[in-house]
């Protein structure tokens, strides 16, 4: 059943999670400290506790940026001014070049940067931006270069998988720039450690009461981010508590496959996304008290790469198991390994 | 056939039509649900191909159930001529050097060349030395001097689901040019570090049926570049294409027949003198070069 009482929803939705988010937080045997809840921690949080427990304080919080977890970003932003630079002009913005995009990006954030509020045009001021800026100054070309080969990826894909002109009425979302807005996100109450990110990265149609809007989510590769559904459930219900507003639908598309799918947003999807959201929250307070602990781990073929798997019992098991399989092949150990 | 990407670039390029794409995926799906049957895969566990994992199932399937190995010295020089790869691609107007490549890679989060290079200690310079050269090599092909009307982009993904998600085909071409939205033909450019051999021109092929899968319009050509001075490009025929749909129908189904416990057959070969898995292996260790196997 679709949500009719989009606003409503969104309000009764956001007083649940707070209660239970707040009841999470009590719970815990110490205080608990900021915890950045965003769908890679809701995908670590669902499928190894013990993994996301061990990430430590960088990990629970926001890490910072590089270049992996700045493609999307950088892409976003860089089609943001490449967009105002067109509005600006007056004319309608061409198809993009996504190199020289994002060049131009980067150069008008260095000039901006140099000339300070004398620039022309000026750039919105955003934290991927600064981080950028930053890296210039600091002359660290491979770190641009490896920004501009990861956002480059992520918007040719965005816009093969959207499809040009892109769709009218669509707003870039967590980017910067007067043809965006900024990262839609929600804190249970000011005193909240918790901030709750939604990943989207752009909104078609307007935010009204009445709902109505669709919610874009861009996903580079399929093979690591989860189930669709989950995704599309998350995003709808961090977007919903983030906007106050709950959208109609998500539309996920994907670069690697060039899926384009629409997943209307019902209470089922929502309650599906608060329990993700909140799930994070349980894993947290039980890492303030207990930190990491292989009993929890859910061993998988994520073992292989894990920063953890020298303290994990399960995890070595399974990875040493006789007869184990990797990608749905049986596995041989060395017969000299048994001697 | 030597001729540089610019070359490629410049001429004609005709892409075969889409017809036939849909009806190549519909016979995959069918192969894919036929070999699901067998292999007991799902789409919580499913069977992950890759171009490595379907030559290697054509190859050597024994090979392929192996446990992973270590980082070689020539895998990492691999690396680290790749990396120089997509460094000139991005950044078309800096120097791409040794140290350039490997910078590069440690930014985008992956260390390992970083460290294998100081496990070695000094030894690392002449590992250094032979990417060099080839590196050099590369960047003579006119890989560093693209129009960005192209949109070249590295690594781009690609995924194939089959079967309903319990088989996939995934991967991340090297350097991928034009396509929807460019208004230009797809093409597919795969680099080698090694030496070219035919067997190189399968990753090319089934990067070009995948693409095809995906957008629905087939790839123009697939040029692979190698550091040893070759730049083989092949024009992308719907025969092509059909062959590439054999081969993973064919590797599916040795797939399903291991993952059924079908003892792995073993198939000796040039690739034995590499293979870790040799020394477990009674006809690699019988093998040696110059006998009938001796082509693969």
């Amino acid at each position: 059943m679709t949500v009719d009482d989009p606003v409503g929803t969104a309000d009764r939705l956001r007083a649940g999670v707070a209660e239970r988010i707040a009841g999470e937080l009590a719970g815990a045997a110490v205080p608990v400290g900021d915890v950045y809840l965003g769908w890679g921690a809701a995908l670590e949080a669902a499928t190894c506790p013990a993994r996301y427990r061990a990430q430590g304080a960088q990990g629970w919080a926001f890490p910072g940026w590089s270049p992996p977890l700045a493609a999307g970003a950088c892409g976003r932003a860089a089609l943001a001014h490449h967009m105002a630079r067109a509005d600006l002009a007056g004319r309608p913005a061409t198809l993009p070049t996504p190199l020289d995009a994002i060049r131009a990006w980067m150069r008008s954030l260095r000039t901006q940067a140099e000339a300070g509020a004398r620039a022309a045009p000026p750039v919105e001021r955003s934290s991927v931006g600064d981080w950028i800026a930053e890296t210039w100054a600091a002359g660290d070309s491979a770190t641009l270069a490896a920004v501009a080969a990861t956002a480059g990826r992520w918007l040719a894909g965005f816009i093969r998988v959207l499809g040009w002109p892109l769709p009218t009425q669509l707003t870039l979302l967590n980017a910067p720039g007067p043809v965006a807005v900024p990262a839609p996100s929600w804190r249970p109450d000011k005193a909240s450690p918790v901030t709750v990110a939604c990943g989207a990265d752009g909104r078609i149609g307007k935010v009204t009461g009445a709902g109505g809007f669709v919610l874009v989510v861009h996903r580079v590769t399929t093979g690591g981010d989860g189930a669709l559904r989950d995704r599309a459930a998350f995003e709808a219900a961090a977007g919903s508590l983030a906007i106050g507003v709950v959208p109609a639908s998500v539309l996920v598309t994907a670069g690697d496959t060039g899926e384009r799918v629409t997943a209307p947003v019902d209470h089922q999807l929502l309650a599906l996304g608060a329990n993700r959201i909140v799930a994070v929250v349980t894993q947290r307070a039980i890492a303030a008290e207990r930190g990491f602990d292989p009993a929890d781990a859910t061993p998988s073929p994520a073992c292989r790469r894990c920063d953890h798997l020298a303290d994990c019992p399960p995890g070595q098991a399974w990875m040493a198991a006789a007869g184990r399989w990797r990608g749905g092949l049986p596995v041989i150990p060395p017969v000299r390994a048994g001697l | 056939m030597v001729e540089a990407l610019g070359d490629v670039l410049a001429g004609p390029l005709h892409p075969p039509s889409p017809e036939g794409i849909a009806a190549l995926r519909a016979e995959l799906d069918d192969a894919a649900r036929a070999a699901t049957v067998v292999g007991g895969w799902s789409q919580d566990e499913p069977l992950r191909l890759s171009k490595h994992l379907v030559t290697g199932l054509l190859r050597c399937p024994r090979r392929v159930l192996g446990e992973e190995q270590g980082t070689s010295d020539d895998v990492v020089v691999g690396w680290m001529v790749d990396a120089a790869a997509k460094l000139g691609t991005v950044s078309p107007r800096r120097a791409v050097t040794v140290d350039a490549a490997v910078a590069f890679l440690t930014a985008l989060g992956d260390s390992t060349v970083t460290d294998h290079l100081a496990d070695l200690g000094p030894e690392a310079a002449r590992l250094k030395t032979d990417a060099a050269v080839r590196i050099d090599r590369l960047v003579a092909s006119g890989l560093t001097v693209l129009d960005p009307a192209w949109w070249p982009r590295v690594e781009d993904p690609v995924r194939v689901a089959l079967a309903a998600g319990a088989v996939t085909v995934a991967g991340r071409i090297d350097v991928l040019l034009g396509g929807a939205p460019t208004g230009r033909p797809v093409v597919i450019v795969e680099v080698k570090g090694g030496r070219w051999y035919d067997g190189m021109r399968g990753d090319g092929h089934l990067y070009a049926l995948m693409v095809a899968l995906r957008d629905g319009e087939a790839p123009a050509s697939a040029v692979t570049i190698v550091t040893d001075g070759t730049t083989h490009v092949e024009p992308i025929r719907p025969a092509l294409l059909q062959h590439a749909a054999e081969r993973l129908d064919e590797a599916m189904g040795i797939a399903a027949r291991l993952a059924a416990g079908e003892p792995p057959a073993m198939h000796p070969g040039a690739h034995c003198q590499h293979c870790p898995v040799r020394p477990d292996c009674p006809v690699g260790r019988a093998w040696r070069p110059g006998t009938a196997d001796d082509a693969s």
